[in-house]
């Protein structure tokens, strides 16, 4: 059963995503396929250069650049978001990859489930 | 005409199993109480329902310190009476507890909190309840608080 876990939230102003994540980190610990796509303003949790301690938070960068390490299978990110948001592909972090939110895409998995 | 030839010709799981996955809080979103009445109505049409997980904000319906006016509806007690008189487990995540301050006895220990206020019949176990669901034939219905 392969899963594909969407985040649209953007980071640091809920737990939703990250929250979203561990469930991510977790099908892939039971080596369950799973896969994470952000789109909305979901895209700038792969910005690059975060610095969220003047929120009292951990930069989510480092927990993404870690999940493929952790056996997600990819990070994808929706094309027409990072045009909304004016991120090329050289912004992102360098293990994500964009690609287009359709149905050709989330036909490719049996589960597909939002974050909140 | 819509092109439909992409979208796939049946559901990856058969219909007969539900798990449900609530993620938005009692009173602040719709979730816990549009969950129950998808609930009441996959038994109605005699299907099953494996568990019903809470996780993020959802946990916050496993507590038993809710203490509504009492001409509305108490969500958290009605949800634990019907998984108890249905024999439904209800679990909600460990993570998602803890940041919350939903705690049993065992966590109320181990952390050394005041009090501890899981209302039963719910449990606390960890996300690979829900891998397991996922895993599994069963159908997974999200809940969520919608915008």
């Amino acid at each position: 059963m392969s899963t594909l876990i969407v985040i649209d939230q953007p980071p640091y102003g809920s737990w939703e995503g990250r929250e979203a994540l561990d469930m991510a980190f977790s099908l892939a610990a039971f080596d369950q396929p799973v896969s994470l796509l952000f789109c909305g303003a979901g895209v700038n949790w792969l910005r690059q250069g975060q610095d969220a301690a003047r929120v009292q938070q951990k930069s989510v960068e480092r927990n993404l650049a870690a999940a493929p390490i952790f056996g997600v299978e990819a990070l994808l990110a929706d094309g027409q978001a990072c045009l909304r948001y004016g991120l090329a592909a050289t912004d992102l972090i360098e293990q994500a990859s964009i690609t287009d939110f359709g149905p050709e895409l989330t036909g490719r998995f049996d589960h597909v489930a939002f974050a909140g | 005409m819509t092109d439909r030839s992409r979208e796939p010709t049946k559901t990856p799981a058969p219909a007969g199993v539900f798990t449900l996955v609530i993620t938005g809080a009692p009173y602040s979103s719709q979730a816990p109480q549009t969950a129950l009445h998808f609930a009441k109505a996959v038994l109605a049409a005699n299907h099953q329902i494996d568990r019903v997980f809470l996780y993020g904000d959802g946990v916050h319906l496993a507590s038993n310190l809710t203490a509504p006016p009492s001409d509305e509806l108490n969500l958290s007690d009605t949800w634990a009476r019907f998984l108890s008189d249905q024999d439904i487990p209800g679990v909600a995540c460990i993570a998602s507890a803890l940041r919350r301050g939903l705690v049993n006895e065992a966590e109320m220990k181990r952390y050394d909190l005041p009090a501890a206020n899981l209302r039963e019949p719910f449990e606390i176990a960890g996300l690979g309840e829900w891998v397991s669901s996922t895993a599994s034939e069963s159908r997974v219905v999200y809940f969520h608080k919608g915008n």
